[in-house]
């Protein structure tokens, strides 16, 4: 009789078929409410769940963004190449390796899948001297590029 | 992009924000979507391979998402059972200071597999009362066994 006993220190916690299942969130509140419902509930989340990230962007500036980005690159399989000086943050992804994913297991990725890196990294800098523009994305390999500069006086 | 270490905040304030703009039954109509269309991998191994699917698939997922449990395959009985001891999701929410989890965030397991395993001539039996504790348990039976 097959048993398997698990500790949760024993395996790595990566899980990549959740990209999917997000993804799957995406189309179904876009067909049920709407392409601004998405972009809404993505800043709601962005907002509460990047809080800490939020207050250490505050604190010390664009680094902290490029750390995060090193880390879930790093543990996604994914290269990206950043850019940072004391004014802007240049972020270059060749290729998304949740798109990635999505497409080797024929998951539907979702046509507004780039919205969980515009609207994601816009309410990350919501409330701070920085602003964020995505300013290239391809829909078939998730490849991107944006840029973290200051944000004027007046659109802060 | 939003990791997938990420995912379960995104997934919790997913119900929460759906409960707000449509009620519970948003919820669970979001829940039953989600089995139709994304728990293929799931209801082919099951419709192949009967319990043993349930077997190959959790032995997948469970070990991917870094689980504390213990999985056993009875086939003689009859019976797969998981006995979660660690729920690395329930976990991470109840871990989180900056937000609180969907009040029922563990009903999606429920709803899902159930949703896959009933029609294919099983049952399910979810203990969650423990959901709290980041515990619980889940057991497919054949109906006719």
């Amino acid at each position: 009789m097959p048993v398997m006993q698990r500790e949760a220190s024993d395996n790595e916690y990566l899980h990549r078929d959740f990209h999917g299942a997000l993804s799957s969130a995406l189309i179904y509140l876009e067909e049920r409410f709407g392409p601004d419902a998405v972009r809404e509930y993505l800043r709601e989340f962005a907002r509460a769940y990047y809080a800490p990230l939020r207050e250490e962007l505050a604190a010390r500036g664009l680094p902290a963004v490029a750390d995060r980005l090193r880390r879930v690159y790093e543990a996604e399989g994914g290269e990206v190449r950043l850019e940072l000086s004391d004014d802007e943050l240049l972020v270059e992804v060749a290729a998304c390796p949740a798109v990635a994913h999505m497409r080797a297991n024929d998951y539907a990725v979702s046509p507004m899948w780039h919205e969980t890196i515009r609207t994601v990294n816009e309410a990350i800098c919501e409330g701070s001297p920085w602003r964020f523009e995505l300013l290239e994305y391809r829909d078939a390999t998730g490849a991107s590029r944006g840029r973290f500069s200051r944000a004027e006086e007046g659109a802060r | 992009m939003i990791s997938c270490t990420e995912f379960i905040p995104a997934y919790s304030e997913f119900f929460r924000y759906l409960e707000e703009r449509g009620g519970r039954d948003e919820v669970v109509r979001f829940w039953e979507y989600l089995s139709d269309n994304f728990l293929h991998n799931l209801r082919d191994l099951v419709t192949e391979h009967g319990l043993r699917g349930c077997w190959t698939y959790w032995s997948h997922t469970l070990n991917e998402e870094a689980a504390g449990f213990t999985m056993t395959l009875d086939e003689d009985a009859g019976e797969f059972s998981i006995v979660m001891h660690d729920c690395p999701s329930k976990g991470l929410l109840l871990g989180l200071e900056q937000m609180a989890p969907y009040h029922d965030y563990c009903g999606h397991c429920d709803v899902l597999y159930r949703r896959v395993l009933e029609p294919l001539g099983f049952e399910c039996i979810a203990d969650l009362s423990a959901c709290d504790e980041a515990r619980c348990s889940f057991v497919v039976r054949p109906l006719d066994r």
